[in-house]
């Protein structure tokens, strides 16, 4: 341990789903419940980060946590912004000297897809006009591509599935939580070939808190604090395929996702292979297939198996997506990434929510990916009691 | 006759229908809609350009429902898009004439009706198969 780690020591959530009250009141819950996870109150934190992609400031949450005059900072990057917040707040320890950081996201969001504009992402009306700005459409086409170049089953999507409800169906936080079989899946309304109702995560309501301490104040604050050895960020290069893309490159196919994750691991001195729990954006069952390889998880071609065989189960070899992931949680796009890291600090200390992997997991770790082409990746090892 | 389109700046020309795109000097990138830098290498030194107008299916979906505003239509049917490879640059657009495709097969750029404003037919761009029964 050294003065420049920095370590999780408390962390809350809400449930996920629809919420009628204020987006700040929701925040503060979070909040609160983080606190309370360490023995600590406002008032003993001395940086704070919050994210939302909503219309509220996340920064006047001190309008109900308490005027300490403490610095603020808000992020908004779309589905990176759990990521980013949590990259800000390791910063900002480090940089300040300061050893204890809040970082909160949230969202509440309406029902149905997001509906974007052309304009915002520098497109001409004539996208939305004819029916390309879908995001559902998005995912089909580049799931679509995926499978067919790796020669993978339109099976392997239920298998997504089926597991991300079982998951959920024994965590309290999770928003659907009723198991589907992998016929069921597969059977759904069709949204976009191939990928069913079953198949996709829908926008809600929730937030996710975590309480953050440099150095030997972090065994003072937790009796098994999770060091964050790592979060990485990257934007998109030529040659990867993002929502919203009138056109594509030929050729070589990049992704942010595969940028962020190797920096992740390679800032963090661990290999894909010593993984023993992991969170991945899962937008769409799709997602996770995919992401299962740019993480350099699962080798590509080699999904449909790890699900047919259980891999990516409690008891499997990689348990995938702990909570239900987006599919059972819904996206409250300011709370997704931390969501993760959440579930993945209960699992290393051995009292997740939901299912707990068995063996005494070490090393975790979460990557979320979204518009306009951005990845933040973490590796999480806990260092036991 | 006036051929009206969705969007004038998608087409190098109309009649034989033809898509403008870009094409960078310095590392030959091309792009669609046209742009005045070239997001790939980040060059200044770009022109307009025609683009083929005959590709492979690189990838396809059915939409099986209406999207929101701003789309438009006159009377929603599922309806196909996909990204066509056309050598130098892979187009998004409409799959026309049938809701099920395979990555791979040949297709044709055309004309398609989006909807009707005030009794005028407006057209966007489309892809049609160049085998399934249409004249050669
Ligand atoms: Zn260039």
């Amino acid at each position: 341990m050294s003065d420049d780690d920095i370590y999780i020591v408390g962390a809350g959530r809400t449930v996920f789903g629809r919420y009628d009250g204020e987006d700040n009141e929701l925040a503060e819950q979070a909040v609160r419940s983080a606190l309370a996870d360490c023995g600590l109150s406002w008032k003993d934190v001395e940086f704070a980060v919050g994210g939302t992609n909503g219309e509220t400031k996340p920064d006047n949450l001190v309008a109900r946590l308490g005027l300490t005059g403490l610095p603020f900072v808000t992020v908004k990057n779309g589905c990176a912004t759990g990521g980013v917040a949590l990259m800000t707040a390791r910063n900002g320890l480090l940089a300040e000297r300061t050893d204890i950081a809040c970082v909160v996201g949230y969202d509440n969001h309406a029902r149905g897809a997001f509906n974007a504009s052309p304009a915002r992402y520098g497109i001409g009306d004539w996208y939305g006009a004819t029916g390309m700005m879908v995001t559902t459409s998005y995912f089909a086409l580049k799931i679509q591509r995926y499978l067919h170049e790796h020669g993978l089953g339109e099976r392997t999507l239920g298998y997504a599935a089926e597991k991300a409800f079982e998951y959920a169906a024994a965590h309290p936080y999770a928003w659907r939580r009723k198991p589907v079989t992998v016929d069921e899946a597969m059977d759904a309304d069709m949204i976009n070939e191939p990928l069913t109702r079953f198949m996709f995560c829908s926008p809600d309501a929730g937030a996710v808190s975590l309480v953050l301490a440099r150095g030997a104040r972090a065994f003072d604050l937790c009796e098994r604090p999770v060091r964050l050895a790592s979060v990485a960020l990257r934007g998109r290069r030529p040659g990867s395929f993002e929502v919203f893309s009138p056109w594509l490159s030929p050729g070589e196919r990049t992704s942010p996702s595969i940028d962020a994750a190797a920096a992740a691991f390679a800032s963090a001195g661990v290999s894909p292979s010593d993984v023993q729990v992991a969170q991945l954006q899962d937008t769409e069952a799709g997602a996770e297939i995919i992401h299962l390889a740019e993480t350099g998880l699962v080798p590509h071609g080699a999904q449909e198996e790890a699900y047919r065989n259980g891999d990516l189960k409690v008891d499997g070899r990689l348990p995938i997506n702990t909570d239900g992931g987006l599919l059972a949680n819904g996206e409250p796009v300011g709370a997704s990434g931390l969501r993760q890291v959440h579930e993945v600090v209960r699992q290393l200390q051995g009292r997740a929510d939901g299912m707990q992997v068995p063996g005494d997991p070490r090393i975790g770790f979460t990557h979320v990916y979204g518009a306009p082409g951005i990845s933040a990746c973490t590796v999480l090892v806990s260092e036991g009691a | 006759m006036v051929t009206h389109v969705v969007d004038e700046t998608l087409f190098a020309s109309t009649d034989p229908v033809t898509l403008r795109g870009s094409a960078c000097a310095d590392c030959g990138a091309h792009v669609f809609p046209a742009m005045a830098s070239c997001p790939v290498c980040a060059g200044v030194d770009v022109t307009a350009v025609a683009l083929p107008t005959e590709g492979t299916v690189w990838s396809w979906t059915t939409q099986h429902f209406a999207p929101k505003p701003p789309f438009r239509t006159d009377e929603f049917q599922p309806f196909s898009i996909g990204y066509i490879d056309l050598g130098p640059v892979i187009v998004e657009g409409w799959l026309v004439g049938r809701t099920t495709w395979q990555i791979g097969e040949p297709v044709r750029l055309v004309l398609a009706k989006a909807w009707t404003d005030a009794g005028i037919d407006v057209h966007t761009f489309g892809f049609e198969s160049m085998a399934g029964g249409e004249t050669p």
